[in-house]
């Protein structure tokens, strides 16, 4: 086929009533015909794979910060329970002095650490 | 590599096991479609590696949204969309780009690579027919590569497209009209 053909044909390709099929099955004879590169579905999938192994990888790595975050919080909160039960166990009470350690005989105390007799 | 035995699988079977995960399975969808996804981001971008990375990121989209494909239309139908809508926004990217950072004109932000052609004529027509498209209006330019190069009828252009049939109509003409200008100087 001449430039010209080419050129008629890509005209009467946008004609309303064309055969479209048989235009494009003409103009892939000629050598017109678009294709991607050898391995370009591997490509693909190569990228597509790797990319779902490495959202995967983040949603494992959230999910063991997760645990560790649980496993962190509940230690804690087992550990203030205990403190609490053996504040009231030593202090009798839950009053702002047994929690900073401080008996009511306080002033007293505080004198004799500081002059040393006991 | 893909797997042979889903050579003469049904389209929706092989939906349902990529939805499964199934790598073969989503080859096999890549191996029947890249030539049509080629047609329409190569037609409309030119020959070249980038218009090649768009094609693989229609395939990864169609991946992510698999699920929702609901069958009602041809999984071709699907693919074309979707490599269309990329398509028209790579176009509208590089629009932006060369008009904040170079003087080229329209159509030359488009690429050409000469392939290897067997006969010069063969190498002259895809020529005429790259820079014919490259010439068009974008939104002239997909409507042609629907039809020229796809083999679309008008109605399935104006399905893959989502617009109205007497849109596609007048466009087309207005289409021809922009070609027979462009050809006459080529």
């Amino acid at each position: 086929m001449n430039k010209s053909e080419i050129k008629k044909l890509i005209i009467s390709s946008l004609n309303a009533d064309a055969d479209t099929v048989e235009v494009s099955g003409k103009l892939e004879k000629e050598g017109i015909s678009y294709n991607f590169s050898k391995n370009f579905s591997d490509r693909v999938l190569n990228k597509l794979f790797s990319a779902v192994l490495t959202v995967n990888r983040e949603v494992e790595f959230v999910k063991y910060m997760n645990f560790a975050f649980y496993r962190i919080a509940l230690t804690g909160v087992a550990a203030i329970i205990v403190l609490l039960i053996s504040i009231f166990l030593r202090e009798g009470s839950f009053s702002f002095n047994s929690f900073l350690g401080l008996s009511d005989n306080y002033d007293e105390s505080i004198v004799c650490l500081l002059t040393g007799n006991m | 590599m893909i797997n042979e035995s889903y050579k003469v699988t049904e389209e929706v079977e092989l939906v349902k096991a990529s939805l499964n995960g199934d790598k073969n399975a989503f080859g096999e969808i890549v191996n029947r479609y890249q030539k049509m996804v080629a047609r329409t981001v190569k037609g409309m971008l030119g020959d070249s590696v980038f218009a090649e990375d768009i094609g693989q990121e229609v395939f990864i989209n169609l991946y992510y949204s698999l699920s929702e494909f609901r069958g009602e239309a041809k999984l071709s139908t699907y693919i074309q969309k979707i490599a269309v809508n990329l398509t028209l926004n790579e176009i509208k990217r590089r629009k932006r780009f060369f008009s904040l950072f170079s003087q080229k004109a329209n159509n030359e932000m488009y690429e050409f690579e000469i392939a290897d052609y067997d006969t010069e004529e063969r190498k002259e027509a895809s020529e005429i027919v790259h820079k014919a498209l490259m010439g068009l209006d974008p939104k002239f330019r997909i409507i042609v590569t629907m039809r020229m190069l796809q083999g679309y009828t008008t109605k399935e252009t104006a399905e893959i497209l989502d617009l109205p049939l007497g849109t596609v109509l007048s466009r087309l003409s207005r289409a021809q009209e922009q070609l027979r200008n462009i050809l006459v100087k080529l």
